[in-house]
């Protein structure tokens, strides 16, 4: 089993719900997303950079299979669980932040402070608290927790405590152009798989050597 | 004791501890008090880590000298060499505690460690070089371990040939540690292929040229302030000086020579960096290679070894401007977003994806692919509290242990 994704560009509508999901479900500390939809070519999203071009990329862990971020982790706190998905210890990581420089694609969050007073610094109605409300271990580590620890590193984790349910990530659930699909990709008659094959899928940075299992499918020309 | 180094003593002492207080209203609040964000996640203390590693080269350079080529000139400054070296290779670890979140969990470096990351090698080989400096200190020290200090001395029967002899055995072990934590902490940012200003293979042979400027030049500053610029050390003086100077060329040419290459072959990426480097940080660039030049090409002349306030500036320019060298590494590794692309349909265009802070920073929005980082105070605080930290060690060695030749030998 290989975990993989593919995020289909010509579906995706650069509504951001699949940012505003993962943010909310993974009770992630203010200024800190894990998932991020911009306008390539735009300074302002949802704004066309030229006429009749217009594409929306969203960008989130990559779950790379020669993972730098993995390499570089002096305690390997960063690690690839069976499936596939890279994920990082909370009890381990020790906060240097070597991964985040590593990782090509800066989808690595540091908690700078304790994440109760970044809500109180932010100005979060007090007590309020969002996302999954309990710890999760996955293969016995603890990779989700809703009051990080301060000082250690967070990013995506394909939503572990869902697909541990047999749930599906909460990206892929609420994207409501259903530009989202996770499967196997060692199954060659998955979708994903399948998807891949027939739509010229590519990946991000394929140079940095990185071998990401998260896929894009090409967007066609708009319509001007 | 001198009233001089008594001053120095309390002067260093209590700028340490402002720095452990500073760390430790850190370790309560969190990296929040450093202003260091997701996009541009290392900052003043890595860049620590790299100035101090480098200091402590002098060790090395007067080793190698005495030993592998000969220089018996340069021997009533080994163990000062050594003493910076240890001082300096400590101070490099001390400066990387703070930039750890959680440090309490060091721990798990010995218990699971990852032994694909330079930063495992770094920290074994720091360990190994700063052992290896206090053990070829002692050895020198040896002969002179009598009377008040007799309890510090291991039996032997012949202390001055048992020294000797040890000395010469230790010697090429610690050479080895010692070009071991340049190479080893230029490989921690060389292998990120991630960040272009970083992934160059000349990045380890450049910090062993660093080092070994620097190193020396630290070497020359102490043993100028504890023996003064006599005749008697001018020849020694000479001697640090020519490799310095050399040691500043190699570098300078090793740095221009990557900047060439790059610039030559003019793609996108190389661009940002240049204009980084030459533009946002122009002047600080200019200071970062004019400064060690000049510094190191004042430190050949006897009129500035002779005389105690030249060679002290001269010394401090090129430290000064190594230390802007060593703060450079960061801006156009950070500033300069790897998830870069040209949007389809858009050929001209030079996309970055902005990466989220992580943090409140007042009047910035939360999605940056620019920052322009500038130490916090605790940063500063701490940064200059290891100083002082390396400069309190070499001063009660000093004081404390027969580090200095006497003036009857
Ligand atoms: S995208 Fe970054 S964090 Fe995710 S696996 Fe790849 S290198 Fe690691
Ligand atoms: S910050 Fe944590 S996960 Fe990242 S490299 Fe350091 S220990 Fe590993």
């Amino acid at each position: 089993m290989k975990m993989g994704m593919v995020i289909d560009l010509e579906k995706c509508i650069g509504c951001r719900s699949c940012m505003v999901a993962c943010k909310q479900h993974n009770a992630q500390p203010p200024q800190t997303w894990w998932n991020r939809v911009f306008t390539p070519g735009s300074h302002r999203h949802l704004t066309p950079p030229a006429l009749g071009v217009e594409f929306f990329l969203p960008v989130h862990c990559q779950h790379c299979e020669n993972a730098p971020c993995e390499k570089v982790c002096p305690v390997g706190a960063t690690y690839h669980a069976e499936d596939g998905a890279v994920l990082i210890d909370y009890e381990r990581c020790i906060g240097c932040r070597y991964c985040m420089s590593a990782c090509p694609y800066g989808v690595r969050q540091f908690n700078w402070e304790d994440p109760e007073k970044a809500h109180a610094r932010s100005e979060y109605q007090e007590k309020y608290h969002y996302g999954y409300p309990e710890d999760h271990r996955h293969e016995g580590r603890l990779v989700y927790s809703p009051l990080r620890p301060k000082g250690i590193v967070e990013k995506c984790t394909f939503c572990a405590q869902y697909r541990d349910k047999g749930e599906l990530p909460a990206c892929v659930r609420g994207c409501p152009g259903k530009a989202r699909f996770v499967g196997d990709l060692d199954d060659p008659d998955s979708d994903v798989s399948r998807l891949i094959k027939s739509r010229n899928a590519f990946t991000l940075l394929p140079e940095k050597g990185t071998k990401p299992t998260v896929f894009y499918l090409p967007p066609k020309a708009k319509e001007v | 004791m001198s009233l001089k180094m008594r001053l120095g003593l309390v002067f260093s002492g209590a700028l340490f501890l402002v720095a452990v207080a500073a760390w430790i209203y850190q370790l309560k609040e969190g990296l929040i008090l450093t202003n260091m964000q997701n996009s541009y996640s290392w900052g003043l203390y890595i860049s620590g880590l790299a100035f101090f590693v480098g200091n402590a080269a002098g060790g090395l350079v007067l080793t190698s000298s005495i030993y592998l080529f000969g220089v018996k000139k340069l021997k009533p400054l080994a163990k000062l060499g050594a003493l910076t070296a240890f001082a300096n290779v400590t101070a490099a670890m001390l400066i990387v505690l703070p930039d750890i979140g959680k440090p309490i969990r060091l721990y798990n470096m010995l218990l699971h460690p990852n032994w694909m990351s330079p930063l495992v090698w770094d920290v074994i080989v720091l360990n190994l070089y700063a052992a290896a400096a206090a053990i070829y200190l002692y050895i020198l020290m040896l002969p002179e371990l009598t009377g008040r200090l007799g309890w510090l001395a291991i039996r032997v029967d012949d202390p001055h040939a048992f020294s000797e002899r040890w000395a010469k055995r230790i010697a090429p072990v610690a050479l080895l540690f010692a070009i071991g934590i340049h190479v080893v902490t230029a490989w921690i940012f060389s292998t990120q292929g991630a960040r272009d200003w970083w992934f160059s293979p000349v990045m380890a042979p450049d910090f062993v040229s660093v080092a070994i400027a620097v190193g020396t030049t630290v070497v020359l500053l102490a043993a100028a302030l504890a023996y003064g610029t006599g005749e008697k050390y001018q020849e020694a003086y000479r001697a640090l000086g020519l490799i310095i100077f050399m040691a500043t060329c190699v570098h300078l040419f090793l740095m221009a020579n990557d900047l060439v290459i790059h610039s030559w072959y003019g793609n996108a990426e190389t661009h940002r960096i240049m204009d980084i480097a030459w533009g946002d940080f122009g002047p600080a660039h200019l200071f970062e290679v004019a400064a060690p030049l000049l510094g190191a090409w004042l430190l050949m002349r006897p009129q500035i070894l002779g005389s105690l306030p030249r060679l002290l500036a001269s010394s401090a320019l090129l430290i000064a401007g190594v230390f802007v060298h060593r703060f450079l590494i960061m801006p156009a590794a950070y500033n300069n977003i790897p998830m870069t692309m040209t949007p389809f349909g858009l050929p001209e265009s030079h996309w970055s994806l902005p990466i989220a802070s992580g943090r409140f920073l007042p009047g910035m929005g939360t999605f940056l692919d620019q920052y322009a980082y500038f130490p916090s105070l605790v940063e500063v605080a701490i940064l200059i509290g290891i100083m002082a930290y390396a400069v309190f060690l070499v001063l009660l060695a000093i004081a404390r242990l027969p580090i200095l030749a006497r003036e009857n030998q």
